[in-house]
């Protein structure tokens, strides 16, 4: 039993370090923003998580009682990183795009973030 | 009635005219007559006593380490200062009523002038000669308010300060010379001090402490050289001018005298310096007075050359001189004050008080003409009235007196000034109610209503009721006062119209027989005064003034120029000098600690921290970055806390950083992004060098400090060794700050309440000057974001908000054992409400914000207080805590401590001070157009699709 958990530890651990390498390779490679914006995702979700999971597995096998804050943790991490990205992907499409390097934006016609009455544009 | 109250209720009386103005002018002043009366009627019940020669005293211990105490006294110079106050005080009050008109804050009025009166009164009952000090400058300081009332014209507001600036430096003066006094006698208590005549009077530093306190007292009673002040407070409205300059203001200098005269008179230097100055004072005051036009001008000279005669009789060092003194104050007071009013009255009748343009006023205003020629008859000296009496007792008194070994110089003087002293008296008659009756007045003049003239014919009823009994009406009064004056034995003095043929008679007789020849020769002698040049006292003021005005300018426009760099540098320099200094002048101990090791974690934080911080020197012109920057040094700070075992140092790091990076983001909201270069690259090398120097410096104290032990034993242990069983928590930190530490937590949360109601107060200010109309039109540098309030952030802060709460309230109650606290709650409560704002927009937010924060602010620090005096109801002092354990049923056992309610308290005020320091910040950038109906832009559940396609 306790060589099982060992190996589930490890094996947890291991996913989270070959995760965050990728995501912080993935940074690094990535040309332009709008890709490079997947990298860490993988770092934040896989990467971190394994660690988590880690940990409960850990405290359940050696510590005293079976720890539930690392969900909390994921909870947190689930609901902010998506909002991360989505500003930083929403600032390039404003900062860098415009309304004709954007590809369609389907039946709504408009990005939101473009959405501006003509007059205010430039 | 004890003499506290009589001392107090001037001041408590002040607050009811200013409220009582809104049910009309009529209860504005019958409260400040009211308040008046009630002390008067207190003052009366205490003079039986004060009149068989008893001593009245209150004492009560203020500041006794410093020597100050609220002790008052009434004796006979008492008694007879604070009638004239309150009774002079009622009449002014009745006499204001009448005078003052409807455009003129008459509630103010009121206030200032018991404000007034209450320093006044304190003044004279003041046993201790601090108290007396503070009484002092309160006088200055309500009389500049009296004096400026008119403060839409400029010579009110000029007369205003330059009696403030004479009178205010003379008091800075008197002040080290009362220090002096007490110094060597070893006690601040009048009653002590006027005991040792002989120690003060043999004390080398006797001639100091005289001149510093005759300067304070020469100031405030106008005597020469400072005598100009007075005719320039005639600006203030005559009711005013009636009060300060008959009975009160002027009369502080000469009451000082008169109360210090036991231990300070009696030396050759008093003799000369007091005596002299009164002499020079009378004579030139009366000259003058005589060539002065305008009718309060002339009666604001006779004022200064009446003080000077009652100074020179002090200054005479004899008893019955000092007895004459005193019976000259009481005649002066009420004379004068029936005489202002009488200019008063023909001002407001005729609109003018230019006596070129009055004259023939006996048959139009007959009451005002009787009033007037009374008390004018009274002032030339002449019997009946009771001005001769005194008058008669000064010119003997000044023909006994010889000066620097000559017997006619005083007397020839003396007769000098009461002869112009006649003149100008008989002019006032003459040229203002004599003569022909003129078609030409300014306005219809008649006589006024009762309400005007009641006060001053009270007055020259006095002013006869003592020239012809006086014996009777006011022997006792002055008898006593001139006992506490002489503080021995008195010398006998009859106070009688008929003395026989002395040697004052005759000079009485020459006087006014001179001041009619004077009079008839007037026509001639003005047009030659006005010929001669003469030094205007204003304008060698006022450019004294100036110069000492542009001195100090230059020497704060060399420090302060407005620029922050140039303030920080100042202060960095002089702090690296005093630094150096320190460091060469001290020794440094040897090292006692060793070195540690550090391990990789502190290394990488380490490596972030000097690389963040040195990004934001190369990058500081850029705003933003610079804030990012800023940012994560404030991350590596809050987790080094956390790594070196501070957790509640983390907690509060982490939630002040994000708090402050969110505030200074919307600051930045106003500025542009970059910063230009302005400055020359010298200056920059000159700030890079104090910067680098001071860096050094602070980095090698901090080493320096970390390698050796305390010198000294820290408190730190006693406060872990009494967090549980004093305070009952196991959190060290938090019991500091609740607990131990709980007053000073309390006097932070009330600064921080402060400091955020300022940022609200500056808002409005800003929002309701022409700023406005440029915040409400101003265009973004940048184009902004078509979907500003996005759907997932939305959302997601909505799911937040009560997790957030749910972790603040956890941390809260937790506080008092485990990391955490009402501090730290605050903010993370705060910053889930700031998550809204920023999801949504300020006016959405705003809008379903129903509490005001001001209030949040409010309830917490009310709360913490409350807290703190339920100590009070166990019997223990301020902010004592208490704690103990429960066990209900179905729950664990748990603690109960007050600190929770105080904490409470904290975590309010915390979250108002955030909170509305925010709306604030966002109230500046809202701008018409930014009000939303829904908390987003985008919301698929909503069916607005239609208005989409045609916005597109």
């Amino acid at each position: 039993m306790e060589q099982f958990f060992e190996l589930l530890i490890t094996a947890f651990l291991i996913m989270a370090g070959l995760f965050g390498l990728v995501g912080s390779f993935g940074l690094l490679k990535l040309n332009d923003a709008m890709s490079r914006l997947h990298a860490p995702t993988k770092a934040t979700t896989l990467g971190v998580g394994g660690v988590l999971l880690a940990s409960m597995a850990n405290a359940y096998a050696n510590g005293p009682y079976l720890s539930v804050h690392e969900l909390m943790i994921t909870l947190f991490l689930l609901l902010t990183a998506p909002i991360t990205a989505n500003f930083i992907a929403k600032v390039h499409i404003h900062q860098r795009e415009s309304r004709n390097s954007l590809p369609t934006a389907g039946e709504d016609g408009a990005w939101a973030t473009k959405n501006l009455p003509d007059t205010d544009e430039g | 009635m004890s003499l506290f109250l009589i001392a107090a209720l001037p001041f408590l009386g002040a607050l009811f005219p200013a409220l009582l103005i809104r049910a009309g002018r009529n209860a504005a002043a019958a409260s400040a007559g009211f308040t008046t009366f009630l002390a008067f009627v207190g003052l009366l019940l205490n003079a039986p006593a004060v009149l068989r020669g008893e001593v009245i005293q209150a004492r009560l211990d203020w500041l006794p380490g410093l020597g100050l105490n609220t002790n008052f006294f009434l004796d006979g110079l008492g008694l007879l200062f604070a009638g004239l106050i309150l009774g002079i005080g009622l009449l002014i009050i009745l006499y204001a009523r009448f005078y003052l008109s409807r455009e003129d804050p008459m509630g103010q009025f009121y206030t200032y002038l018991l404000l007034f009166q209450g320093a006044m009164v304190g003044i004279v009952l003041s046993d201790n000669i601090l108290l007396l000090l503070v009484f002092w400058e309160l006088t200055s300081l309500s009389s500049f308010l009296l004096i400026g009332y008119w403060k839409h014209l400029p010579e009110g507001r000029q007369g205003a300060r330059m009696a403030l600036a004479v009178t205010g430096s003379g008091g800075l003066a008197m002040i080290a010379g009362m220090l002096i006094l007490g110094h060597i006698v070893g006690s601040y208590d009048l009653t002590v001090i006027l005991q040792h005549k002989e120690m003060i009077q043999a004390s080398p530093l006797y001639l100091p402490a005289l001149i510093l306190i005759l300067i304070g007292a020469f100031t405030k009673s106008a005597q020469f050289p400072f005598h100009f002040w007075l005719p320039h407070a005639m600006a203030a409205p005559t009711p005013v001018s009636a009060y300060l300059h008959s009975a009160t203001m002027v009369k502080a200098g000469l009451f000082l005298m008169a109360r210090m005269w036991p231990v300070l008179a009696g030396t050759p230097e008093w003799f000369y310096i007091v005596a002299t100055t009164g002499l020079i004072t009378m004579v030139l005051g009366a000259v003058i007075a005589l060539f002065k036009d305008d009718l309060k001008a002339l009666l604001a000279f006779s004022t200064v050359s009446h003080l000077g005669l009652i100074t020179m009789l002090l200054g005479f060092g004899t008893k019955i001189a000092a007895v004459a003194a005193v019976f000259h104050i009481i005649n002066h007071a009420t004379f004068k004050a029936a005489l202002f009013m009488s200019a008063g009255i023909i001002d407001h009748e005729t609109h003018t008080r230019d006596i070129k343009r009055l004259g023939g006023l006996r048959f139009l205003m007959p009451i005002t003409f009787t009033i007037a020629l009374i008390a004018c008859l009274s002032m030339a000296g002449l019997p009946p009235f009771n001005g001769f009496l005194s008058k008669e007792m000064m010119l003997e008194e000044a023909f006994h007196t010889s000066w620097m070994g000559s017997p006619y110089f005083i007397p020839g003087l003396a007769v000098f000034a009461a002869l112009f002293s006649a003149a100008y008296s008989f002019r006032y008659i003459v040229h203002v109610f004599l003569g022909p009756k003129r078609h030409d007045y300014p306005a219809h003049p008649h006589d006024p209503g009762t309400g005007l003239w009641l006060a001053p014919a009270f007055l020259v009823f006095l002013v006869i009721a003592i020239g012809i009994g006086s014996n009777h009406i006011v022997g006792p009064l002055v008898s006593v006062a001139a006992g506490a004056v002489i503080g021995g034995e008195l010398p006998y003095f009859s106070l009688k119209l008929w003395h026989g043929f002395t040697p004052a008679l005759w000079m009485s007789l020459a006087a006014v027989t001179g001041g009619l020849l004077l009079l008839w020769l007037h026509p001639r002698l003005s047009k030659m005064w006005n010929a001669a040049p003469r030094p205007e006292a204003k304008v060698i003021f006022d450019s004294l003034l100036g110069t000492l005005t542009r001195a100090s300018r230059g020497v704060t426009d060399a420090l302060h120029n407005g620029s922050i760099t140039r303030y920080s540098a100042i202060m960095v320099a002089f702090t690296i000098a005093i630094s150096l200094y320190a460091y060469q002048s001290g020794v440094a101990s040897e090292a006692t600690r060793a070195v540690q090791q550090a391990g990789a974690l502190p290394v990488i934080g380490w490596i972030c921290l000097v690389s963040a911080t040195g990004f934001i020197v190369l990058n500081h012109r850029n705003r933003l970055l610079a804030l990012v920057l800023i940012g994560v040094v404030g991350l590596i700070v809050s987790l080094s806390f956390n790594y070196l075992s501070a957790p509640d140092l983390a907690l509060t790091q982490i939630s002040v950083e994000v708090v402050t990076i969110i505030l200074m983001l919307l600051a930045l909201n106003f500025l542009p992004k970059e910063t230009p270069v302005e400055s020359p690259l010298a200056i920059r090398a000159r700030d890079a060098v104090i910067a680098i120097v001071a860096g050094t410096g602070v980095g090698g104290l901090i080493y320096a400090l970390m390698t050796r032990d305390f010198s000294a034993p820290s408190i730190s242990e006693f406060h872990l060794a009494n967090s549980y069983k004093g305070g009952g928590g196991t959190n060290v930190v938090n019991v500091i700050l609740v607990d131990f530490r709980g007053y000073d937590t309390f006097g932070e949360i009330i600064v921080l309440g402060i400091a955020a109601l300022v940022i609200y107060a500056l808002t409005e200010a800003i929002l309701g000057s022409k700023v406005r109309a440029y915040l409400l039109n101003r265009k973004p540098d940048s184009p902004q974001d078509g979907d500003p309030h996005p759907l997932m952030m939305v959302v997601a802060t909505r799911v937040m908000m009560p997790l957030a709460l749910m972790v603040a309230a956890y941390i809260f109650f937790r506080g008092h054992n485990l990391p955490g606290g009402g501090f730290i709650a605050g903010l993370i409560a705060a910053i889930a409400m700031l998550m809204q704002y920023m999801a949504s927009g300020f006016s959405w937010a705003a809008e379903r914000q129903k509490v005001y924060y001001h209030g949040i602010i409010g309830s917490g620090v009310l709360i913490a207080a409350a807290t703190g005096m339920g100590a009070w109801l166990a019997g223990q002092p301020f902010l004592t805590s208490a704690f103990g354990y429960l066990h209900w049923a179905p729950l664990e056992e748990f603690e109960w401590a007050t600190a929770a309610l105080f904490d409470l308290g904290v975590f309010l005020a915390v979250v108002g001070a955030v909170m509305l320091t925010l709306e604030s910040l966002a109230r500046l950038a809202w701008q018409p157009g930014m009000n939303s109906e829904h908390a987003m832009d985008i919301n698929p559940a909503r069916d607005d699709a239609a208005k989409l396609k045609e916005e597109v």
